[in-house]
């Protein structure tokens, strides 16, 4: 062997033994969220910047996404392998992810946090199936009934609690310029929960039998599609296009007396009165038959998609800061009044009670939380948990079957019948 | 003036094939050095697509990124067994024709008006050119607006002048929005058809008007004998092009009411894309696109040997 060839040997073993070393850096984590609007990437951003400073050796970095898309684009990032190490989900997002292969179980993590903050069973609940848990909880949220307390007093009605009584007082609340509430009919994940809302009221929260057969065609499901029917008469005509954002702006506009939503606090201190003694809120009615109101509570966790240690490690270590309680609160009020925490310290952080629009809002707020503790997912209850969800989920088969009521005018049994055919077409495979 | 063109081409096509004997190896070489490129391009962002998607509707894939099993005519069978498919069919029909009287007639009369000389037709000429210069999703976010029932000025201007007793939800039932759709995608893309139909009547010899109006030619009769022959040309191509465009369509419709309400709005671009992203049925989708692909290629063929002028007629 010449002088130079054992030379240039040396070289490339120089290289390939100590060329990583040399570029070893900090380890480097990107995760997606679906958390947009500026100011909430901003807060995101802000918890991260004291993170990476606190910690050299990691660097974490936020690429927001949005709902719309994450559907087709989180699976087709997985397959070209440009996936990210963390992606933030709701519990029927998780199976799809999973399907391709891409979601690491977290249950010792989880456990760690459980016993370090306490989550609230709930939480973990729409994530653990199949022997594992596969998302880390970080924050619910749930439907509740807004409304104005001045326009229930002008009107003179008293806020319901039953079907009957909200009906007239939906009635009685609909005039030449305002209806009396507002509904969403579009075939979007927004008329999903409220559909569901009325599911959980009229008592047909279970869509799975425990066998994993659907049980959605039922008295109690017709009786739920029934009454949205007579409530949807009182709703605007452009409803059936809408989504969060344009029920929001119909209540903060005065056009609509009332509409479900997770919360309207952010609208209506920025872009309507603002004025907290007069924003109501309550829990959402219930049929006869129940005893109880409850509603549609999505937990948001976030997904491992990395299967790299190292990464993994520095992932939890972000999770850990973030879940602390001098942190948690700050995470969550990155849209005060909206985003409500999962944990038993996270429930009494200051950090999360001391925030400016929380305080203004506290008795909202403290509804928001009582309401949440009824929630419930649509194919996350009772302990009959079915991945076959996701395929009911992303196709948006309530709202769907909703449209056959409200749009094609169909007899809701005969509606509800043919959403349980569609469902069951949905998860053939 | 007819004899000059023949000649002019037959002596062009003998100095072509002189040239293309004599050439030497080494500009040949260069010629295609210098198109590979596109040609690779094109390879690899079309054909190369193409043969996937088609690859795709012979498995059963559900889920992007998934693996699947050669199905053979499965996905075929079943795209052409749904009732879904075929009423996304019949809705695509209905936007194509729609979108072509309306953006037709909404551009002749356009481009008629713009033909004239008036004090201002430079600024007119740009302003009608502006709704097809608007990104898609400002003209979506402007026409909801306008149409919307909290605030949105048709409403008020509906119910204040008593029009309509209550606001109407333009996007709240299968007609209206329907109709709604089909309106803002024409008020979208008509502009663009008078600017094309515009060039077309400009390159018609005025010497021809003069002489139809001399000889007592009423305003109908030179629009029926002048310009309609003389847009031939530019009718065949916009037609064509305007009619594999239209059923395209995808972006408009999806924004402004995703296929809704209840699938009143749901053409095949609109299935298709259901199918793969939210039914999670990947390879049926890709059976529907070749599909629609094979019916697009059928309608182009049938309509370049029906609708092609002549070249006499081209010649006038």
């Amino acid at each position: 062997m010449s002088k130079i060839a054992r030379l240039l040997l040396i070289a490339v073993f120089l290289i390939v033994a100590i060329g990583p070393v040399a570029a070893q850096g900090p380890v480097e984590i990107v995760f997606w969220h679906m958390e947009q609007p500026p100011h909430r990437v901003a807060r995101v951003q802000e918890l991260l910047d004291e993170f990476n400073a606190a910690h050299p050796d990691i660097v974490v970095r936020q690429e927001p996404q949005n709902w719309g898309e994450i559907y087709t684009k989180a699976p087709a990032a997985v397959a070209a392998g440009n996936a990210p190490d963390m992606l933030f989900a709701i519990p029927d997002f998780t199976p799809i992810i999973r399907a391709v292969g891409a979601v690491q179980p977290v249950d010792d993590f989880v456990a760690e946090m459980n016993e370090a903050h306490g989550f609230f069973p709930a939480a973990i609940e729409p994530y653990s199936y199949e022997d594992h848990v596969w998302a880390v909880p970080l924050w619910n949220m749930a439907h509740s009934l807004w409304y104005r307390k001045s326009v229930f007093a002008e009107a003179g009605v008293e806020p319901p609690t039953t079907w009957d009584e909200w009906l007239a007082a939906v009635q009685t609340l609909t005039t030449d310029t305002q209806y009396g509430i507002g509904l969403p009919a579009n075939r979007h994940l927004y008329t999903d929960q409220t559909t569901y809302d009325f599911m959980i009221n009229a008592g047909a929260s279970e869509i799975y039998n425990p066998d994993g057969t659907l049980r959605f065609n039922n008295e109690a499901t017709v009786a739920a599609f029934d009454f949205y029917k007579q409530l949807y008469q009182y709703s605007p005509p452009d409803s059936p296009n809408w989504t969060w954002g344009e029920a929001e702006a119909c209540f903060a506009s005065r056009t609509c007396a009332s509409i479900l939503q997770f919360t309207v606090i952010t609208t209506y201190d920025t872009q309507a009165e603002g004025d907290p003694e007069d924003l109501g809120v309550m829990a959402i009615p219930h049929s006869a038959d129940v005893e109880q109101s409850g509603t549609i509570a999505y937990v948001n966790g976030v997904m491992v998609l990395t299967d790299d240690p190292a990464k993994q490690e520095a992932i939890y270590t972000f999770l850990r800061f973030l879940l602390e309680p001098e942190n948690y609160g700050r995470f969550l009020n990155m849209e005060p009044g909206l985003f409500l925490p999962v944990t038993e310290s996270g429930s009494q952080a200051a950090s999360y009670w001391e925030d400016p629009m929380v305080v203004k809002y506290k008795s909202q707020i403290e509804v928001m939380l009582e309401n949440s503790r009824n929630g419930m997912l649509f194919g996350f209850t009772g302990g009959n948990i079915f991945p076959s969800i996701a395929q009911i989920s992303a196709q948006n088969l309530l709202a769907q079957t909703l449209q056959k009521v409200l749009i094609d005018n169909m007899d809701p049994a005969e509606a509800v019948a043919e959403g349980q055919a569609l469902m069951e077409e949905a998860i053939e495979d | 003036m007819t004899n000059a063109t023949p000649t002019t081409t037959g002596r062009a096509r003998t100095g072509l094939l002189a040239g293309r004997f004599r050439r030497p190896a080494g500009d040949t070489l260069l010629g295609y050095l210098l198109v590979a490129p596109l040609i690779l391009w094109l390879a690899g962002t079309i054909l190369y697509p193409l043969l996937s998607a088609i690859r795709l509707s012979f498995l059963d894939v559900g889920i992007i990124g998934t693996g699947g099993q050669f199905v053979g005519l499965e996905n075929y069978s079943k795209v052409l067994g749904s009732d879904n498919f075929w009423e996304a069919f019949g809705r695509s029909l209905v936007w194509v024709v729609a979108n072509a009287v309306l953006q037709t007639l909404a551009a002749f009369i356009t481009a008629l008006i713009l033909k004239q000389r008036f004090r201002g037709q430079g600024l007119a000429r740009v302003w009608v050119i502006l709704s097809w210069i608007v990104p898609t999703v400002v003209v979506v976010i402007i026409w909801r607006w306008l149409l919307g029932t909290s605030g949105g000025i048709v409403n008020y201007l509906l119910v204040t002048l008593g029009i309509t007793p209550q606001p109407v939800g333009f996007f709240g039932t299968g007609p209206t929005a329907r109709t709604s759709v089909i309106f803002i995608n024409s008020w979208r893309w008509f502009p663009l058809m008078a600017v094309i139909l515009l060039a077309g009547m400009q390159s018609i010899p005025e010497e021809l008007y003069e002489a139809a109006s001399v000889d007592g030619a009423s305003a109908w009769q030179r629009f029926w004998h002048i310009t309609m022959p003389g847009l031939q040309a530019v009718l065949f191509v916009m037609g064509l092009v305007g009619m594999l465009w239209s059923i395209n369509v995808f972006d408009i419709i999806w924004l402004l009411t995703r296929g809704g309400p209840s699938a009143a709005t749901t053409t095949l671009p609109v299935f298709i894309y259901d199918t793969a992203f939210f039914k999670y049925r990947l390879s049926r989708s890709a059976a529907a696109s070749v599909v629609l692909g094979l019916v697009l290629l059928a309608f182009a063929v049938l309509y370049t040997r029906v609708m092609a002028p002549r070249a006499e007629e081209e010649q006038g």
